[in-house]
């Protein structure tokens, strides 16, 4: 980015903090929030392991083999840390001691990088930002408040933000992803209600509705300080926005965040603005997450039913529970050596339903850099998901398989043996994909795609060959759309 | 891990840091800053801003610079903590990049 084009934004962003004022009811709010004190105990990249500069118990968390494999690969285009930083709390490694599919969420592995194909900004959100932080692509604003987590999961599709990659822009330009500020996402929030309601309900060029929504992401919103937190709440609020998304896995990286000063700063929040509604997506991937283990490795009954729970994560989700105006969902990606089990899967749903966690998605693993590490085949995936939902009840099964397409969200919602009489290219039987969400407007909302099977298919490119139906539009831009190029790779 | 703000910021103290910093970890003493190690998340984002090149990852921290790792943690616990940017300190200029600059910390 040039010099001028920087002092345009400087520009632009101190008119905004200019005009951009912080309400009387959000500065008394603030003014109560307490700072909580953490203790994460974050390990951050492999050299601390290498160096055995960690504690006692964490050396040998890596073996000596795979350090080296990893080592060997430093400076390389294969470099593991520069696809993804390394990074894990005391409290995830606790629960990865006794658990492979929590290792191999955490841990780096030289396979990442064996094949490097895949999209540098995955979902093309660059097309969809009009604003730094902020992705506009469906009726709900998503932004970046954080560009870090506790920890890191391997297999994150955000890994260009995490890992603060180049990524080019639609104007050409190209810059790492940067972060959402407040005043500029208020300004936007508010330029775009009103030229909504100007407009009788749409938006004049995009066909948007009004924004009631907005995505708190990252990064995990809940690194940041319960102050930080209040500020956007606060500000959203006042904005206008009447339910506030936060995602977040610090449930399963540190638990203790969810202190009293947070409940704290929740409740005062909800006093100073009693409708707006916090939506919190939690990440379980695994039910070894949040579950304790015997010295078997089995599960345990809780004498009050189901089974028993890490007490901090048990004592974090209650007191989210008691409070009726945040709802929790659970999304997650169904990944290759972590959670591809129907039975682990099915204890996961039904533990978090028990729980007041409404299981909402899970997700094919996207195309990122690296994706063939970590992704299942789609239908496989299907299978897993399908088989893990047999038996639970219809309220506990209330989660849709997605895989992201760049038109929009997209379930995949059948894979069959028998082939349909008379139709070629279904002898192997089909896949119907719907697509659940359009970017932009949602006019294709349940329109369908119908594809020949491929249980090799990783990504959609793996139907090219064999399209039956498009009504949903899912195959007229494969190819096209996609940056395969992987030209933004760090060195 | 966390980040460190090492010697180059003695005597210039130019704050940029404060404004990125999403936890506001930043505490200030008369003519230095210091992060606090728990508070710290890792994110990387005061390094890039800071002109006198000050922050450094605990793991790249220069050997030389070693003391600052429990300096930062000291101090940030006495030193109050400073949330919004101010202006350098006035010679800011004139000590930039002066060597060994420890010996005129303030506490």
């Amino acid at each position: 980015m040039g010099l001028s084009n920087n002092l345009t934004q400087l520009a632009a962003v101190m008119a905004n903090q200019e005009k951009f004022q912080v309400s009387e009811k959000a500065q008394a709010f603030l003014a109560s929030v307490q700072k909580g004190k953490y203790k994460r105990e974050i390990i951050t990249g492999l050299g601390k392991f290498l160096d055995n500069n960690v504690p006692e118990e964490m050396q040998g968390f890596y073996s000596k083999s795979e350090l080296q494999s990893l080592v060997d690969l430093r400076g390389t285009t294969q470099d593991v840390e520069s696809r993804m930083p390394v990074k894990i709390t005391r409290h995830y490694f606790e629960l990865a001691k006794t658990s492979a599919a929590i290792q191999t969420l955490v841990k780096a592995s030289p396979k990442e990088t064996y094949d490097l194909e895949g999209a540098p900004d995955p979902g093309n959100q660059m097309d969809y930002s009009p604003v730094e932080g902020l992705i506009h692509k469906y009726e709900l604003g998503l932004i970046y408040v954080a560009s870090t987590c506790s920890a890191h999961c391997r297999f994150c599709y955000r890994e260009e933000l995490i890992a603060k990659k180049d990524v080019a822009r639609p104007d050409g330009t190209i810059a790492p992803k940067g972060l959402a500020q407040i005043p500029d996402i208020v300004n936007y929030i508010l330029k775009h209600n009103k030229e909504v309601a100007a407009n009788g309900g749409r938006h004049p060029e995009t066909g948007r509705e009004k924004l009631r929504e907005i995505l708190m992401s990252g990064g995990d919103p809940m690194v940041l300080g319960n102050n930080n937190i209040a500020e956007w709440w606060s500000a959203l609020a006042d904005a206008g926005i009447e339910s506030i998304r936060l995602g977040t896995k610090e449930l399963a990286f540190y638990p203790d965040r969810f202190d009293e000063t947070f409940f704290d700063m929740v409740d005062k929040f909800h006093e100073a603005y009693p409708s707006t509604q916090i939506r919190l997506m939690v990440h379980f991937n695994h039910p070894d997450e949040f579950l304790v283990k015997d010295a078997e490795g089995n599960y345990i009954d809780d004498p009050d039913g189901g089974l028993e729970w890490v007490p901090s994560t048990k004592r974090s989700i209650k007191e989210l529970g008691k409070r009726e105006w945040i709802s929790i969902d659970n999304q997650a990606p169904i990944i290759k050596g972590i959670n591809g089990d129907p039975d682990a899967l099915r204890i996961m749903q039904r533990e978090l339903r028990r729980n007041r966690v409404e299981n909402h998605y899970f997700f094919c693993g996207r195309d990122i850099i690296g994706h063939k590490a970590f992704n299942l085949p789609i239908e496989e995936v299907w299978r897993i998901l399908n088989e893990s939902q047999k038996g639970l009840s219809g309220v506990e099964s209330h989660a849709r398989l997605s895989i992201t397409h760049y038109r929009g969200k997209t379930e995949v919602a059948a894979v069959t043996n028998e082939p349909l009489a008379g139709i070629p290219g279904t002898e192997n039987g089909f896949v119907v994909l719907k697509l659940l969400r359009g970017a932009a407007d949602a006019p294709d909302r349940g329109k369908v795609s119908i594809v020949g099977r491929n249980p090799e298919a990783i990504w959609f490119s793996g139907y090219d060959d064999r399209v039956i139906f498009d009504e949903a539009g899912l195959f007229t831009h494969v190819g096209e759309k996609q940056n395969f190029t992987p030209l933004l790779q760090q060195a | 891990m966390t980040f460190v703000v090492g010697e180059n910021c003695i005597q210039c103290k130019d704050t940029a840091c404060v404004e990125v910093c999403p936890v506001d970890c930043f505490y200030e003493g008369p003519n230095f800053l210091v992060i606090n190690p728990d508070e710290c998340i890792d994110c990387e984002d005061c390094v890039p801003v800071c002109p006198e090149n000050a922050i450094y990852s605990e793991d790249d921290l220069p050997v030389e610079q070693k003391v600052f790792l429990k300096l930062n943690a000291e101090l940030a616990e006495i030193w109050p903590n400073i949330t919004e940017k101010k202006d350098p300190l006035p010679e800011a200029a004139k000590w930039s990049g002066v060597k060994d600059k420890l010996k005129y910390l303030e506490r």
